[in-house]
Order: C-alpha cells, then sequence, then structure tokens
C-alpha cells in the first residue's frame, strides 16, 4: 500500500488526481444531481468525444510534438463520411474511409515535422487550415443531415443503460493505453520524447515512431469526427473547431509534459473528464453560459500551475542530491 | 618568492557528500604558467572556481600578494583583477564581438547612450594586443569558429586589465592548429606579467605551456613540481595514485577472426578521409587523437549515424551500404557515446526502461511486453553490473556519471551486442568507477567481443588497448601495438609531427 502510494504521489498524473478527487467531491456535496446514475452516464457522453481526440494526441505530445490540427481533422473526417452517406455508400465502407482520411492528415503531419522538419507547432496550425478549407469545400458551405439510421445509431445508440459512444471511447482508451505502455512501439513513442538524441543511438527507429503518433492522432480525430456526425445526426464544416485547444488542454491539465516524454493515456482520461465534469457542473448549478469559458479557463491555469510546481520541485530536490563537483 | 601574487592556504570546499577540497594551498607567480591537474573530480576546476569566486570555500585563507581577500561572488574577484576563460564560452550568439566584450558595461557617450563607436575602437584595441585584429568586432559571434570565439573570450577578459587569469581546460574544443596559435598567445600574456592558471588533464600539453604543475587528487594537493623535473609517467601515478599497471589491467587474450573493417572509409562532410582499420574478435583496439580529429565522426560513421561518403564498412564480412543505427545494431555493434547525458540515455526515464532501451524488440518480437519479465531482466543486469541505484524505478537523472555509464553498457550488454564502441567511456567519472569500467572492458573482450575505444586521455588508451590508431585531420597517421609506442610518441602523431616513427 506504502509502496503504491509513492508509485501515486511520484506519477505526472498526480496532481490532476487530486484535482479530479476534489472536483468530484466538491460536485456531490455542493449539487445533489450531480452523483445520480443519469447525469454520470451524462458527463461521460459529454465527455467521450473530448476523450477520443485527447487519446490520440497524447501520442504526439508524449514526443515532445503538437498537434494542432486535430479538431479540424475530425470535422474533415465528418463532412466526407456525412457526404459518402448521401451519396449512398456502404456504412462500414464509409467507416473505412473516414479511418483512412485521418491517417493521411497523420501522414501529412509527419512528413512535414519528420522529413521537412517542421516545428511541430507551426506545421499542425498550418494543416488545422488546409483541412478546415477542405472541409467547406467539401461541404460547398452546406449543412448535411438527415444520415441513415444504422449510421447515427453509433452516436446515439444504447447497449443496455449505457450509450454506445461511452463503450466505444472505453474500447479506444484501453487501445491506446495498451499501445502506449505494452508495446515497444510505446517505450519507442516515450524515448523519442525524453530524448531524441539518445533514442537515435539506441536503434530505435525515429522516424517510424514519429509518423506512428501522428498516425495515431489522425486516426483518433477520425473516430471522433465519425462519432460527433453519427451523434448530431448531421454535418457542417466547423463542427470539430471547438474541439482543437481544448483538446490540448486535456492532455496537459492530465499531466503529459508538453517537452514529451512524460505523462501518458491516464491522466490523459483525468485531464478530459475533469474538463468535461466542471462544464457539466455549471450547467447543473445554472451558471451563464457567458462566464462558462472563463471559470474553465482559470481551472486549466490552476491544473497546469500545479503540475509545473510539482515538477519544479523535483528538479530542485535532484539538483541539490548532485553535488557540483568539476 | 617574492614575486608571488596569489597564494591558497587550506582551501576546503564540500559540497553535500563530497569534500571537492580537503586544505589545499596553491600559489601563483607572475609571468608563469601553473597547470592544474588531475582526474575528472580530482577538484581542479572546483579550486579555480574558488580563486574565481564562484564558490565560496568553507574554509582556509585566499592572499593576494600580502593582503587577505574574501570575495563573495565573480564580481568581487573581477574587480581584484582575477579574470577567467571558461571551457564553455559565455558570449551571447546574437551580439556582435564588442557587445560581447562590453557586456553589460558597455561605454556611454553624454546622452547616457550606449557609445557604440568607442566601444569597437576599444574591442579593436583589445583584439590587435592578441593579434587578432582579423576579427571583425561588428559580427556577430554566431558566426565566429570556435577558436575565434575563444579569442573573444580571452579579449573580454583582458578588458578588465586583469593581473590573473584562469583557463578552464582552454583547448577542449580546439584544432591543433588553434591549439598552437592559442598556447603563442597565453606566451604572450605570461610574458606580459600576468599569471595564468591553467587547468587541464592533458599531458601532451604540459610542456608546451606549463612553468609548474600542481596535482590534485580526490580534493588533496598531491604535489607541486616544475614542469622539467617530472615524466609523463611519474604524473599519471601521481593524478591517479597507485601503480597504473594495476589500474589498466588487461588479460591474456587471443583474437580470432576480424569482424570489423573499413576500406577507405570516408563520410560526406569530409572530417573522415580515407579511414582503414581493422577489429579482430576479443581485441580493444584504441583510437588516439585530438579533439576535431575526426574519431568521434568516425565512429558516427561506423555506427550509422553519419552517412557514408565513400569506401566501404565491413561488419562480419558482410558489406553494409545504407548505414542507419537501426541496421547496424541489428549487425550486433553497439555504441557508448561521449556525451551520455545527451546521447546515452532517456535521463528523466527510469533505470529499467533505459536499460531496455534497445533490447526490448529481441526480447519481445511479438507485440505486447511483459512487465514483469522486464523487471527479471533488469534485476539481472543490474546486479550483474553492480549499478549504485536503491531500485529499477530511478530515474537515471538521480544516478551519479559512473553509474549512468554501467545503465549504457547494460543497455547494449542486454542486446547481446558483441562490437562495441567507446567513445570516451569514462569521461566525468570518478576513479573507483573509471576502474571497474576498465575492468569491465577487459572482461568483454577475454569473453570474445570486441571494442572500438576512443578516447583523449592518452594513458587510457595506451593502458587499455591491444593496438592503437592514431588520427590527426580525419586520418589514419599512425597504428601501432601494445607497448610499441611511448606516450611522447603517440603524442607527436596526434599532434601531426614525428610521423616517421608511424609503425603502419
Amino acid at each position: 500500500m506504502k509502496k503504491y502510494m509513492e508509485t501515486l504521489r511520484r506519477s505526472q498524473s498526480f496532481y490532476s488526481y487530486i484535482g479530479l478527487a476534489l472536483v468530484f467531491i466538491i460536485a456531490s456535496v455542493i449539487v445533489k444531481e450531480f452523483l445520480t446514475f443519469d447525469n454520470i452516464i451524462t458527463v461521460l457522453r459529454q465527455g467521450s468525444i473530448l476523450l477520443i481526440l485527447s487519446t490520440g494526441l497524447t501520442a504526439v505530445i508524449l514526443t515532445g510534438n503538437m498537434d494542432l490540427s486535430v479538431g479540424a481533422s475530425s470535422g474533415l473526417v465528418g463532412c466526407i463520411c456525412a457526404q459518402l452517406l448521401r451519396a449512398g455508400l456502404p456504412i462500414p465502407l464509409v467507416f473505412l474511409i473516414g479511418l483512412l482520411a485521418g491517417a493521411l492528415v497523420g501522414v501529412f503531419n509527419g512528413f512535414l515535422v519528420g522529413i521537412v522538419k517542421l516545428p511541430s507547432f507551426v506545421a499542425t496550425y498550418g494543416t488545422n487550415w488546409v483541412v478546415a478549407g477542405l472541409s467547406i469545400i467539401i461541404m460547398h458551405g452546406d449543412i448535411i443531415y438527415g444520415l441513415p439510421k444504422g449510421f447515427t445509431w453509433f452516436g446515439t445508440g444504447y447497449v443496455g443503460p449505457i450509450p454506445f459512444i461511452i463503450i466505444f471511447a472505453l474500447v479506444i482508451v484501453i487501445i491506446a493505453y495498451i499501445l502506449l505502455q505494452k508495446t515497444t512501439l510505446g517505450r519507442d513513442i516515450y524515448a523519442y520524447g525524453s530524448n531524441k538524441d539518445a533514442a537515435l543511438f539506441s536503434a530505435v527507429p525515429i522516424k517510424k515512431t514519429l509518423f506512428s503518433a501522428f498516425i495515431m492522432s489522425g486516426l483518433t480525430a477520425a473516430i471522433a469526427g465519425m462519432l460527433m456526425t453519427a451523434r448530431l445526426n448531421a454535418a457542417d464544416a466547423t463542427m470539430g473547431d471547438t474541439y482543437g485547444l481544448q483538446t490540448v488542454a486535456a492532455v496537459v491539465v492530465g499531466g503529459t509534459s508538453m517537452l514529451g516524454g512524460e505523462g501518458g493515456i491516464t491522466g490523459t482520461v483525468i485531464g478530459a473528464m475533469l474538463l468535461t465534469i466542471i462544464v457539466n457542473v455549471m450547467n447543473l448549478l445554472g451558471i451563464s453560459s457567458f462566464a462558462q469559458p472563463m471559470v474553465v479557463g482559470f481551472v486549466i491555469v490552476v491544473m497546469v500551475l500545479f503540475d509545473s510546481y510539482s515538477r519544479r520541485k523535483q528538479n530542485t530536490v535532484v539538483r541539490r542530491k548532485q553535488p557540483q563537483t568539476n | 618568492m617574492d614575486n608571488v601574487i596569489l597564494t591558497t592556504r587550506a582551501i576546503t570546499k564540500e559540497f553535500p557528500g563530497v569534500k571537492a577540497l580537503d586544505s589545499v594551498d596553491f600559489d601563483l607567480r607572475s609571468g608563469e604558467v601553473h597547470i592544474l591537474v588531475g582526474e575528472n573530480g580530482a577538484g581542479k576546476s572546483t579550486l579555480s572556481k574558488v580563486i574565481l569566486g564562484a564558490y565560496i570555500p568553507e574554509g582556509g585563507e585566499i592572499y593576494l600578494g600580502d593582503e587577505k581577500v574574501s570575495f563573495k561572488s565573480t564580481r568581487d574577484a573581477l574587480q581584484r583583477g582575477i579574470a577567467a576563460v571558461y571551457q564553455e564560452f559565455t558570449l551571447i550568439p546574437y551580439l556582435n564581438v564588442a557587445q560581447n566584450i562590453f557586456f553589460n558595461r558597455e561605454p556611454r557617450n553624454k546622452y547616457g547612450l550606449i557609445d557604440h563607436k568607442k566601444m569597437e575602437r576599444d574591442a579593436k584595441k583589445l583584439l590587435e594586443s592578441l593579434n587578432c585584429d582579423y576579427i571583425n568586432v561588428k559580427l556577430p559571434t554566431k558566426f565566429l569558429s570556435v577558436a575565434e570565439q575563444q579569442m573573444v573570450e580571452i579579449a573580454k577578459a583582458l578588458s578588465f586589465n586583469p593581473r590573473i587569469m584562469v583557463f578552464d581546460e582552454p583547448t577542449a574544443t580546439l584544432s591543433e592548429r588553434e591549439v598552437e596559435s592559442l598556447f603563442r598567445r597565453i606566451k604572450k600574456l605570461k610574458e606580459s606579467g600576468i599569471g595564468i592558471i591553467y587547468v587541464s588533464h592533458r599531458m601532451q600539453e604540459f610542456k608546451h605551456i606549463g612553468d609548474r604543475i600542481t596535482v590534485l587528487r580526490d580534493g588533496k594537493k598531491i604535489a607541486t613540481v616544475n614542469i622539467d623535473e617530472v615524466n609523463d609517467m611519474e604524473l599519471v601515478n601521481m593524478m591517479v595514485g597507485r601503480d597504473i599497471s594495476q589500474v589498466y589491467h588487461r588479460s591474456e587474450n587471443h583474437f580470432t577472426g576480424e569482424v570489423l573493417r573499413t576500406e577507405k572509409l570516408s563520410d560526406k562532410k569530409g572530417r573522415v578521409k580515407e579511414v582503414d582499420i581493422t577489429l579482430n574478435k576479443g581485441e580493444i583496439v584504441g583510437i588516439a587523437g585530438l579533439v576535431g580529429a575526426g574519431r568521434t565522426e568516425l565512429a558516427r560513421l561506423i555506427f550509422g549515424i553519419d552517412p557514408i561518403g565513400g569506401g566501404k564498412l565491413f561488419i562480419k564480412g558482410k558489406e553494409i551500404k545504407d548505414n542507419s543505427p537501426v541496421k547496424i545494431v541489428k549487425e550486433g555493434v553497439g555504441m557508448v557515446c561521449e556525451d551520455r547525458k545527451r546521447m546515452g540515455l532517456a535521463l528523466n526515464h527510469s533505470v529499467m526502461w533505459n536499460t531496455v532501451a534497445v533490447s526490448l524488440k529481441s526480447f519481445f518480437p511479438k507485440l505486447l511486453i511483459s512487465h514483469k519479465k522486464i523487471v527479471e531482466i533488469v534485476t539481472d543486469y543490474v546486479k550483474q553490473l553492480r549499478v549504485a541505484t536503491p531500485d529499477i524505478y530511478r530515474a537515471c537523472k538521480n544516478l551519479s556519471g559512473g553509474n549512468q555509464q554501467k545503465v549504457v553498457l547494460a543497455k547494449w550488454l542486454s542486446a547481446n551486442t558483441d562490437i562495441m564502441i567507446f567513445d570516451e567511456p569514462t569521461r566525468g567519472i570518478d576513479v573507483g568507477a573509471k576502474m571497474e569500467i576498465y575492468a569491465m572492458m577487459d572482461k568483454l573482450a577475454t569473453e570474445g567481443k570486441s571494442i572500438l575505444m576512443i578516447s583523449s586521455e592518452l594513458p587510457e588508451v595506451i593502458g587499455m588497448s591491444d593496438r592503437i590508431y592514431i588520427m590527426n585531420n580525419g586520418r589514419i597517421v599512425g597504428e601501432c601495438k601494445r607497448g610499441e609506442l611511448s606516450a611522447d610518441q603517440i603524442g607527436a602523431l596526434m599532434l601531426g609531427v614525428g610521423g616517421d616513427s608511424c609503425a603502419s
């Protein structure tokens, strides 16, 4: 137990755990509707798209890079799928093409960052615009609605009392967790983010690793985009836009270091849930939607503050331990 | 001695867990070059930093002439005429030469604004006094070569009108020609009456530049001697503190069959030129040469970091065409890098993940990895190599240099590497750990592994190698078997003189 506590305390997501626990307790106390089955389901359903987007982005941030194109990519895939469905293509094929489109965006980002060697922040911001522009072209400025039932079920259907979308998000999270923690690819991603030179000298296939991370991000963006479209029963060129930076916030609030190499999926789940719960609680309390973004902003700043403070503290301890001889 | 300008008495400096300086007496005369020498961790840099006011000692006294002083900062020391030229440059790359020299004390005109004209004029004068007037004072320093930057550093130090100058490993990043010109300038400074403290561990330089030499070991002063009264072996014994043959112990060994060969191997940037070397099974081959001679570049080329520009590379008889680390490692080659913090380890990752960084794929060829098995493997290597760490989950940044190096070794051993390239394997680690690394290398060789070792420390190369190649300016300029050439002869070849004694 003691050992378990120490692992927990030393983990990068420690403050995220505390943050989530605090918010959860406070919410349960001050809002009596919060801790009901229906509301918990609502929170999970609302958070599932963000969660899916964040899992892929976690891989990219773990390499020490950034992907600012996830929001727009999810929008693009949603639009592509809606158009294809309207054209009457079978649903499994549409899913496949959607995934392929997401992967292609990932390959494009990987190319810009890994081969052309642009800073990922700028490169993926560029991709963000390209992809957003593509969506507008595909949609001709329209909104498509009224999609086939078989498709919308993925966004609105239930398995027993639980919405399918939650189960889907859970599956994605588990796959991403296994990929990052239990495979050599995952270890390569961590190694790349922690020290790219050391990774190169340890014969880590560094280009392949970087591409894999961006492709993961592209794939989760595609899945999120399709689920979003299914849930809304509509597609619009701008529908992914709000998710872009929110996804970054979820990953960072979850304790994954923007410098790479530290953090992981567990933290990201917490980060995404934390952001979702705060909005949910404010809705339950009837706080004006005008005031909500400000509160969310504060929460993000405070969480990142805690995180960077704890990191700094750890580092000072280390520095004192090492005598500076010569 | 009436021309003694600086004396320290019983200087003691402690860092948590380490006595970096233990009651050290030292003195400096005007117009002399006093070399401070010792292995890494011996306390030579610490002593120079105490003199420079960068460290405040716990005990002891410093005298300038007869006056007792105590410096609270480097600024105090500067005001009393003690200036430093550090190993790592302190120049700001985007500022020009003049701005750097007068950084933070720029001359002002009558409006209180910076007087650029005067600043540039003064900078020019300083550089002229160093015979470096070819350096453009208006150029940002990032456009200057390393040697030119160093001259700017020296000019900056001179601008304080120092009586004492401290050079901390000034030749570490210079080519041999630049070293020569640096030495000429140091001699000139010395003739002008400045006392010079010269921190170094490069034996081959001492005779060229030094007057007296003080040897430190484990924070204690061992001796101060006139440079012409000692020979290399005596110095090494003083530095190491025991008979050199014990430090560099080599077992009897037989070499069987060639495992690595290069034929006129060159890189694309002209830093490695038509290199022919061979390495046999069970052999330790040393590559001696100055920094910039192309040794590290040769290692990077063989390991696949840099692309081959010409010639051929054979590993175990097989020609390697498109070299990349992934490919080379598959052939069983490993590389222990010069800069383990930057290239050897993911410092904030645990001992465990660093140990299996290379071998993970071979242990788990299928998709999933097993945490339990990794723990078993790593625990085994940690025991074998006696890595001092409380547990295998500890981040590598918390380990000492020697133990970090052992983790790097474990990384390659676990990957079943049988050809190891060591680039400065003992840099920055203490004597005890060094001896363990040497013993390890000897053991690896007797087990039939082959080692290519690059080192700037000549005693290490001579002590450990079965065969030595000497590199100069990208080429192999000499080859000798164990015991064939003396340190002086090898040193001369490294500097590019005396090519006729070469045995190749």
